[in-house]
């Protein structure tokens, strides 16, 4: 796969975070419980949990920013902003790998919305991972090299 | 073409072969310090986030220690609901879920960490139920010693931030670990005066609310704690019989009285 089509497989991904980042962020400040389907308890059980903030920040606050922080490194050109790209989407796959084990093993309850961030953000370390490997001859500009 | 030039033209091929394979072998070792760059990073990062998260985690031996755990959660928690003594949530709400709760019990403690919080963001919050708690002294000489610090934080309209933090930071029953010093870190991160609360402990005036809280309990019938009573007015209507301490037991007994 180009460059190019990489780079807007990973920002459509990013943007699929944002969205869902951004639905448990309003739900947590607007007071309303998040949709869970089948009608279960689990994403209400874990947004509301001790764990569901860090030092007073929501998690899906952090999400948000995250997934924000990627669509921006995704859209600046460049090997810097392409490591930084690379940098976050690992970061948060690993971090979502912890709330994925708190979820499973600690609160015992699975919010369906933490479970499709989990899988985008997975997704998007894969291709930014991928996207930091390419040859050269695949990348946009083999000869650019960074200010 | 003359084997001379034959000869020059395999050696510029051979190095210009030669330069593809180290220009390439450079290439894959720059990938390979990019990558480990990132791993690094990542794992930094991770590693941060996760020791953030531990050090903010209820923890059921805190009290031993010299922090109040779980302080940035509660008041996530109860940020923005309004309180008036025992009372939390608006106070024109159309039902009353009143709590019967003894500071020392472990499964008070499980209610208050894993399913109060549902119960506020689902009820609470847009102002469908309003929660009044009822403090008992079932379990030893430290649950009265509670029970009237919390209702000293109560005159504050704070009883619920420090009823919340005691949960957090639970020990074992009648360990001994209320302790002054314990009262005043939780009164503190509350955001109550440690003096107000340390006097009402021992005061004979906060046992007045305790009294009355104990005379709800056999009117309602309660006889464990944590008990439930759902009705119009607080401390009044009908004992839930729960099967489970979970929201679910919580939203069978609410939503049918939220819809009469």
């Amino acid at each position: 796969m180009s460059e190019g089509r990489l780079r807007v497989a990973t920002l459509v991904t990013a943007l699929l975070g944002v969205c869902v980042a951004a639905y448990l962020t309003y739900v947590h400040y607007a007071g309303l419980q998040p949709f869970c389907a089948g009608g279960g308890h689990g994403c209400e059980r874990v947004q509301s949990s001790s764990y569901a903030s860090l030092g007073g920040i929501p998690v899906a606050v952090l999400g948000l920013a995250g997934y924000v922080a990627i669509a921006i490194a995704l859209i600046v050109p460049g090997e810097r902003a392409r490591l930084i790209a690379a940098a976050l989407a690992v970061s948060g796959f690993g971090f979502s790998a912890y709330l994925t084990y708190l979820e499973l093993f600690v609160i015992h309850a699975i919010c369906q919305w933490c479970v499709a961030s989990a899988i985008l953000l997975t997704l998007i370390a894969v291709l930014a991972v991928w996207r930091l490997l390419l040859d050269d001859d695949r990348r946009p500009d083999p000869g650019a090299k960074e200010p | 073409m003359s084997s001379r030039e034959e000869q020059k033209a395999q050696a510029r091929a051979e190095r210009a072969a030669r330069e593809r394979a180290q220009a390439q072998l450079e290439q894959r070792r720059k990938r390979l310090l990019q990558l480990g760059s990132v791993v690094g990073v990542a794992v930094i990062v991770v590693v941060v986030l996760v020791l953030v998260s531990q050090s903010s985690k209820p923890d059921p031996n805190a009290s031993s220690g010299v922090t109040v755990a779980g302080v940035s959660e509660s008041r996530a928690m109860l940020r923005g609901v309004a309180q008036n003594g025992s009372s939390l949530g608006d106070k024109n709400a159309p039902l009353v879920l009143t709590e019967f709760a003894d500071l020392q019990c472990p499964f008070c403690r499980d209610y208050a960490l894993d399913v109060l919080p549902q119960i506020i963001q689902r009820y609470v919050r847009p102002g469908r139920l309003r929660l009044e708690l009822r403090l008992q002294r079932f379990i030893g000489p430290d649950s009265d010693v509670a029970a009237r610090a919390a209702q000293a934080a109560a005159s504050r309209d704070r009883m619920w931030n420090f009823v919340d933090l005691m949960y957090r930071n639970q020990g074992q029953e009648n360990s001994g670990y209320i302790t002054d010093s314990y009262l005043s870190r939780i009164a503190t991160a509350a955001g109550v005066p440690a003096k107000l609360v340390l006097d009402g402990s021992t005061s004979a005036s906060m046992a007045k609310p305790l009294i009355a809280a104990q005379a709800e309990a056999q009117t309602a019938g309660v006889t464990s704690t944590p008990s439930f009573v759902i009705g119009r007015k607080a401390g009044q209507g009908k004992l839930l019989n729960l099967a489970s301490l979970d929201i679910g037991a919580f939203a069978a007994a609410i939503d049918p009285e939220l819809k009469r």
